[in-house]
């Protein structure tokens, strides 16, 4: 029996990194998964949600339940942040909602992320992917702490040949959605101090499972003339070059 | 100005200011590494958190209940009691008490409540002087600023910046060694402690069962402002109580550990009743002014988790943002994420709910909250009544309306990213990056490049599938331990010793292990090492003391068990001449192993200044009344004193600050030097 896996491939993908969706298709597929892409998908409606528009959030939540509803099987987003949405998120939009929260409620119970997918429930082992050099890993803050995602991402990481890794500490690199614009004199400053632990770290590369994290990071970077790029987690298991373009 | 506006001058110009930026690093670093290392000395950190989270939540579920038992409590064992509805009802009412005893000065200690009810400029409109005596109050009041985080008032300054201060209103040189600025707020409020007709405290927790006011505290200004005036006013909010003692047991695991990185303050006061018939000392009138301000309504609402916080600033040392602007910024009595779901609650959503945006819901303070308060999804609820109550920028609301149109149909969203992509190439890029953009966006471009949109978004790279393979899945199982603080049967006398002795250096205290015959001959040479020429001491209750009091006296040395006037003004006459004693020698009803504390209670002969008052404590314990735990001492001995005794201190090592620069000093209010003579 095949397992159909749901990809979920999250606005920031598709719009701005499709390689890294690309690369996603790539590792699941090597995984054994049969992916489907359920063409109808457009955003989960976070940045709706965070910013307090309740009434837009909702319009997007119930396309999204609406597009995943119909279909089967697992749930897989490249993103931690879109993850936590589909899990909590829509759980606390819809709380009061008799029709709308049977069927939150059901899409979270197998909606995963990425790394959490392959490690927690099909134990995927990295046999391929290897990557000379360092590079450290950021863990974003919705993976880490809405999921509770810490160890697995590393653990695929580990798996790579040749790889040093380098574990950043767990902060915030800023960018909270509409926060970057609203409030951009503090989120410059949590990233430039963000960049300067990247720098610390001598790493070439910075991963992490979620492309927003990484778009803040790399613009960042190339703003000041860095070299070091950026990776989602997938690209470096598919064996990519690393910058997230 | 707008409240977002200003909140953006005051952010830029904490971010461009070097010295505030180091000192919230500093902040931010120690207390980070203070919390991990405390709770790693939990043998369940997970299980207690969660025992408090359960504690206070089931304290907001019967609030109601738990008051009137709580009040009647208190009633019962001789406290006045005030019920205030709201802020300027609950300054009010201390005021009142306090003109009623013709004061014309009121000392008291750090309370965030009395600065919710704005009561110090209550009593000084009633031209009453109040002196912060909390060190780092004290350093904010004399720069007529308010305090910029819930433990650490004075944060946010540097050793020069207090050295400037102190030289300009203490009349000293200026001098930026921490360990003489101490002194030197040591000194002057001293004199206000001893000649003070009223204390004003706030009270930490308020135990339902016994009606107890319980105080935390490090300097040993909480004990003086309770302990040596006539009159205390203690002022609470109503959602900081307790069920019984055993829970307040278990707060007092986390609310140290949390707020300051210990495994227990300095001091703990328990607080029954005011001073009682053959009490030596203690205040003769006791007032506790109950504040609701909003609290009780707040349990109907959808933000009432925020009432289990127990305001210990774990969440202010945790959140990024509160590092890189500072208490000020916040521009509320409650800064920080805690602050952001209270201010809009208590003073109003129209002047306070753009706080709850100033975060990107990284979730670190939920991490740090020693009561699991879901921070981050209440900032979020709070963001749905902002856009709901507060007009917003036009463009975020339309930007806003329109991408949820154009995101709930495929079509659309298909055209729109079409459109998109070829804006954006009319913008000057680099590397498929971005170098900027107009209008509000232009913020973002001030310092990253943002990623322009693909030519072929994913779903046109979506194309065939590939052969499957089958794969198995596993399943996981997981356990839970329930486990806290485990009743263990009682260690042995030897390994407890031990422990107390190995906790109580690690706070500073000296202990010496004694057999009971030389006791007496020992504790007098101390002294006089020590040159000390007079000593308080108890009567009752301590082993040797008539011997203890016999050698000494011998040997030229004062021995004093005052018993203070019920006289305002020679009471304080006395308690000035107290005042200058050098040692106090008590003995301990109890001693608890895993914290290094002393248990000192009050009564008959035990005068409460002889641990207070001198520099120098000295104790007489027994090895055996020394407990593992706190929870081991109420279960087998702790809770049949409560009725017998007005006040119990609980003392772990010498009095403490960290609030200049957070650099340590010991001997602030409270001795410098705690001594422990063991009896086997």
């Amino acid at each position: 029996m095949t397992q159909q896996t749901q990809l979920f491939v999250t606005c920031l993908v598709d719009s701005l990194f499709p390689e890294v969706g690309v690369a996603v298709v790539e590792v699941l597929t090597r995984a054994g998964e049969s992916v489907r892409f359920p063409r109808a998908q457009t955003c989960c409606g976070q940045p709706a949600f965070n910013s307090g528009y309740q009434q837009e959030a909702r319009r997007m939540a119930q396309h999204t339940l609406e597009v995943f509803g119909a279909t089967d099987g697992p749930i897989v987003l490249p993103s931690g942040s879109c993850a936590a949405m589909l899990v909590h998120g829509y759980i606390e939009l819809f709380k009061e909602d008799p029709f709308w929260l049977p069927r939150a409620k059901a899409l979270a119970a197998r909606t995963y992320e990425f790394s959490q997918y392959l490690v927690d429930e099909l134990n995927y082992v990295e046999t391929s992917a290897f990557f000379h050099g360092s590079l450290a890993f950021h863990p974003s803050c919705h993976l880490l702490r809405d999921l509770g995602v810490e160890k697995q991402p590393i653990s695929l990481l580990e798996q790579v040949r040749g790889v040093q890794i380098k574990p950043l500490e767990a902060e915030c690199c800023g960018f909270g959605g509409a926060f970057s614009i609203d409030h951009e004199v503090v989120s410059s400053e949590m990233l430039s101090r963000r960049l300067s632990q990247v720098g610390e770290s001598e790493s070439q590369v910075v991963v992490s499972c979620d492309v927003s994290c990484l778009l803040h990071i790399e613009g960042g970077l190339r703003k000041r003339g860095s070299k070091v790029r950026c990776a989602h987690l997938a690209q470096i298991l598919a064996g990519k070059s690393a910058g997230l373009k | 100005m707008k409240p977002r506006d200003r909140f953006q001058q005051l952010s830029k110009q904490a971010v461009n200011n070097p010295s505030l930026q180091i000192a919230l690093d500093n902040n931010a670093s120690r207390r980070r590494k203070g919390w991990e290392k405390a709770y790693s000395s939990l043998p369940n950190p997970d299980a207690t958190r969660k025992k408090a989270r359960e504690i206070r939540q089931d304290v907001i579920e019967n609030l109601g209940a738990y008051l009137d038992q709580f009040m009647g409590q208190v009633i019962t064992n001789g406290i006045l009691v005030h019920w205030a509805e709201n802020a300027s009802q609950a300054s009010q009412m201390v005021v009142e008490i306090t003109q009623r005893h013709a004061a014309n000065l009121v000392v008291k200690s750090k309370s965030m409540v009395t600065e919710e009810i704005n009561l110090n400029s209550a009593l000084e409109s009633a031209g009453i002087l109040v002196v912060e005596t909390d060190l780092g109050e004290y350093i904010v009041q004399l720069r007529g600023e308010r305090p910029t985080h819930i433990i650490s008032p004075a944060v946010h300054l540097r050793k020069e910046d207090v050295a400037e201060t102190f030289e300009k209103h203490l009349n000293m040189p200026y001098t930026t060694d921490i360990t003489t600025m101490n002194a030197a707020a040591r000194r002057k409020l001293r004199d206000d402690f001893l000649t003070a007709k009223v204390g004003i405290s706030g009270v930490n927790f308020g135990v339902a069962e016994t009606g107890t006011l319980c105080l935390v505290t490090n300097e040993g200004n909480g004990r003086m402002v309770t302990t040596v005036p006539q009159v205390h006013i203690a002022v609470m909010g109503a959602e900081r109580l307790v069920p019984t003692l055993d829970d307040l047991a278990t707060i007092l695991q986390v609310l140290p550990r949390s707020a300051t990185g210990q495994k227990m303050t300095s001091y703990l006061n328990w607080i029954n009743k005011p001073r009682q018939n053959g009490d030596p000392d203690g205040p003769n009138e006791r007032h506790l002014v109950v504040v609701d301000n909003g609290r009780l309504a707040q349990r109907r609402t959808q933000f009432s988790e925020a009432l289990a916080c127990i305001r210990c600033g774990a969440c202010l040392n945790a959140c990024p943002v509160y590092q890189e602007v500072g208490g000020r910024t916040y521009n509320s009595v409650y800064p920080g994420p805690i602050g952001a779901l209270v201010s809009p609650a208590l003073f109003g959503i129209q002047n306070h709910g753009h706080l709850s945006k100033a975060s990107t819901l990284c979730g670190a303070c939920k991490d740090a909250c020693p009561v699991g308060i879901d921070i981050p999804l209440l900032l979020q609820r709070t963001r749905v009544q902002f856009v709901d109550k507060v007009s917003q920028p036009q463009f975020i609301s339309l930007g806003m309306r329109l991408y949820a149109w154009t995101a709930s149909s495929p079509a659309r969203y298909k055209r729109a990213q079409k459109a998109v992509f070829w804006l954006m190439r009319l913008l000057p890029r680099k590397a498929g990056w971005v170098r900027w953009m107009p209008l509000q966006l232009s913020a973002w471009t001030r310092k990253r490049h943002f990623p322009s949109f693909a030519r072929k978004p994913f779903r046109e790279h979506w194309g065939k599938t590939k052969p499957v393979r089958v794969v198995g899945l596993s399943s996981v199982e997981e356990q839970e331990e329930e486990m806290i603080a485990p009743r263990m049967p009682r260690s042995s006398q030897e390994d407890l010793s031990g422990r107390f002795e190995e906790e109580l250096h690690l706070v500073g205290g000296e202990f010496v292990r004694i057999k009971a015959e030389k006791l007496a001959a020992e504790v007098t040479s101390h002294f006089q090492n020590m040159e000390v020429h007079a000593v308080i001491a108890w009567e009752t209750e301590m082993i040797g003391s008539e011997e203890i009091r016999l050698h000494s006296e011998a040997v030229g040395i004062d021995w004093l068990s005052p018993t203070l006037s019920n006289d305002v003004s020679r009471r304080i006459q006395e308690v000035t001449r107290i005042g200058k004693v050098q040692a106090g020698i008590t003995g301990a009803i109890a001693a608890i192993a895993d914290t290094g504390t002393l248990v000192l209670t009050s009564g008959v002969g035990k005068s409460q200044m002889a641990s207070l008052l001198p520099r120098i404590h000295v104790v007489v314990l027994s090895s055996k009344d020394i407990y593992a735990t706190m929870s081991e001492w109420l279960s087998i001995a702790g809770k049949r004193v409560m009725a017998n005794t007005s006040c119990i201190a609980f003392v772990t090592g010498p009095s403490r600050t960290a609030d200049i620069e957070m650099t340590l000093t010991t001997g602030v209010h409270g001795p410098a030097k705690v001594i422990v003579f063991c009896v086997e």
